[in-house]
């Protein structure tokens, strides 16, 4: 969660902000991202492996002694657990047995600034020993770690670690604990599942309703949840793109800058036009996805980006809410 | 037997959970008590649906048959479809006496006439209900047992519930069949869709305890034996909680509300701001899509004031489902004297 002091520093022009209590909340975005001048310019072939798949999150301590040369050493070393735990009776799939290979590999344009540390994939391949020997390697699950803009946090760390703080992975649940444990074990670090409070959704909701898209853009959609009632009731609030957009044009005052009041103050509108049609409070309900032609993000801690243009801002708002998680 | 009825008898079987086959297969009467006999209920169900349909062989089974076995199912698991609600309208005043033989006659007539490769399956029921099953070929093409339309149709009452097939353009067809069979001139699609086909029911021949402007009675103080209450204790609120609990009564009634799972809201209305807040303030619409799910949406509703989250009385966009019989509406601003109303077209 957001704490009280709290510095944080987003690198734009080269400006800093700091937070001062809760309520002076500034944050400096963006958008459009063509101002992040120093976010090496993203190509989308490599990242297009990103967009439109459902990432779980996790903050992740910083590793202790990883080397980047020694990548394909580790690959092997992960490769050989797998396979070992697999032996021990945790088998991951049932029936056919999958021969898991493991790739390790840096993604050198994926990070904020110079001061992040290149984001790392990791990806587990099957090749089911039943087929030929010519057939396709098949696509289980990807991890990766990344750090947008998260400088503010590795800048007082020791130098023997190194600062990845977000991690997001798809696939069977069971990799994923397979891949934590063997990282857990091998750098000293820790994995905790992050959550996106409905305070930070809300932030997301703003920030991505605003953004500007040249295509026909989809709703921007905010999914409320009433579980304590005789029978749970969910709400879906979907808004036209341009007439969301069109709302937070006028609240936002300062172009690059967004304070919670105007986030505040967006999402009272939401509320308050919906109460003069239902006489529900929304407030009162729980905010538990929202969801943008920009990505979505759900409280679980679950984020699809949709747009390669909107990547880093995205990834650099994860980042912040890995590290405080840490922190 | 015809391969293709064998696969279809050994695919309806298979969706029937297993400790309903037997049941189920009674019901349809096709296969003898003695044959039931001889099946073995205590092994997988692949096996289970493959002796079904070696019966069915020696009772040499048609596409007929296996149709009716087909609505059995359909019956029992009403709730797996999403079904329609449609209003015919008639164009005289006059109470035609309904006779069972002409209403299946004319409508068979109308789609043969129309397509020459059609199966048609009626089954009647202990309710006045009338389902029908209709599975759809082309010209040149034997019909498709896999998608085919259910409609179940109560002969008192202009109301017909439609569970279609993928192929949407078989509906107009199907419609017209109706009209013409059971005489009625117009049909029209209502905004009412669920899963829960009694709740439609209920909803349409206005089943449910309907909300009741009545003198009731309010508590009495004092007169009943009640626990020892700790006199310290004070109830907050007392007198609110129970002008809530009164208006949910009246919009709500007492009794059990029909079963329905959603309802979705097209705003088209405008957006009105406090004034000191200095925001949007357009000329046109604000364009939402507002949907509630729930498994009872009627009752998570009426439970929304007493818990706080909602004012009392409640928006009559959403106590109005059950009676004005819809649940998909489109709400633009009224024009006019009353610019705070809505008008639901």
């Amino acid at each position: 969660g957001q704490k009280g002091k709290k510095k944080i520093k987003l690198k734009t022009v080269g400006q800093r902000y700091f937070i001062d209590g809760q309520r002076e909340k500034k944050k400096q975005c963006d958008y459009p991202p063509c101002l992040l001048t120093h976010c090496e310019s993203v190509d989308a072939q490599k990242i297009a492996f990103l967009l439109r798949k459902a990432w779980t999150l996790y903050s992740v301590t910083p590793l202790f002694r990883f080397h980047r040369a020694r990548l394909t050493e580790y690959a092997r070393l992960l490769s050989a657990f797998i396979a070992a735990e697999k032996r021990k009776g945790l088998a991951v799939e049932v029936g056919v047995e999958l021969d898991i290979k493991v790739a390790l590999t840096s993604l050198a344009d994926l990070r904020g600034s110079e001061l992040d540390q290149a984001a790392l994939l990791v990806q587990l391949s099957s090749r089911s020993q039943a087929s030929s020997r010519n057939s396709e390697d098949k696509l289980v699950w990807s991890g990766w770690f990344c750090s947008m803009f998260g400088d503010d946090f590795s800048e007082n760390v020791l130098e023997d670690f190194t600062c990845l703080p977000l991690f997001l992975s798809h696939g069977a649940e069971s990799y994923t604990t397979l891949v934590g444990s063997w990282f857990q074990k091998t750098f000293d670090c820790c994995f905790r599942r992050l959550a996106i409070s409905p305070l930070n959704l809300s932030w997301m909701v703003a920030m991505w309703a605003g953004c500007k898209l040249d295509r026909a853009a989809s709703a921007v959609e905010l999914v409320f949840s009433v579980p304590c009632l005789s029978q749970p009731l969910d709400i879906s609030y979907a808004i036209h793109p341009e007439d969301a957009k069109a709302l937070w044009d006028t609240v936002q005052k300062t172009p690059g800058e967004i304070t919670q009041e105007e986030v505040d103050v967006f999402m009272d509108c939401l509320y308050a036009h919906f109460h003069r049609h239902f006489k529900i409070h929304l407030s009162a309900t729980k905010l538990v996805k929202v969801s943008t032609a920009v990505a979505s993000a759900h409280c679980d801690g679950i984020v699809k980006i949709l747009h390669s243009q909107y990547l880093p801002g995205v990834l650099m708002l994860l980042t912040e809410l890995a590290i405080s998680q840490i922190q | 037997m015809d391969e293709t009825v064998a696969e279809y008898i050994r695919r309806t079987v298979l969706k029937i959970p297993r400790d309903e086959i037997k049941m189920l297969l009674q019901k349809w009467g096709f296969l003898s008590e003695a044959q039931l006999q001889t099946l073995n209920f205590h092994q997988i169900k692949d096996n289970i649906s493959q002796e079904v349909v070696q019966l069915c062989e020696e009772n040499s089974a048609d596409i007929k048959q296996a149709a009716v076995l087909d609505i059995i199912y359909n019956h029992a698991y009403q709730n797996k479809r999403m079904w329609h609600v449609y209003q015919m309208k008639k164009s005289g005043e006059d109470l035609e006496y309904f006779d069972i033989t002409d209403f299946k006659k004319a409508f068979k007539g109308r789609l043969r006439s129309a397509l020459k490769n059609v199966t048609i399956t009626f089954k009647e029921y202990e309710d006045n209900a009338i389902w029908i099953r209709v599975a759809w070929g082309t010209p040149n093409k034997k019909p498709n047992q896999y998608k085919p339309s259910y409609v179940v149709y109560h002969s008192q009452t202009p109301y017909v519930f439609i569970s279609t097939s993928v192929l949407k353009s078989t509906l107009p067809l199907l419609c017209q069949a109706l009209m013409v069979a059971s005489n009625y001139h117009d049909i029209r699609e209502m905004e009412l869709r669920s899963h829960s086909l009694n709740s439609l029911k209920d909803i349409v021949f206005k089943r449910y305890s309907q909300n009741f402007q009545t003198h009731s009675p309010k508590p009495v103080k004092g007169g009943n034996v009640e626990p020892e209450k700790d006199i310290r204790i004070v109830e907050e609120n007392k007198s609110e909680k129970e002008r809530i609990h009164r208006l949910n009564q009246e919009v709500f009634g007492s009794g059990p509300l029909p079963k329905l799972e959603f309802a979705q809201y097209r705003l088209e209305t405008m957006f009105k701001s406090d004034p000191k807040m200095d925001v949007l303030d357009k000329k046109e619409p604000f364009r939402c899509l507002v949907k509630f799910s729930s498994p009872h949406l009627l009752e998570s509703l009426k439970s929304l004031a007493p818990a706080g989250m909602a004012d009392a009385p409640l928006s009559p966009l959403l106590t109005c489902i059950p009676h004005k019989a819809r649940n998909y509406f489109k709400i633009r601003e009224k024009k006019g004297l009353f610019p705070e109303g809505f008008v639901s077209p």
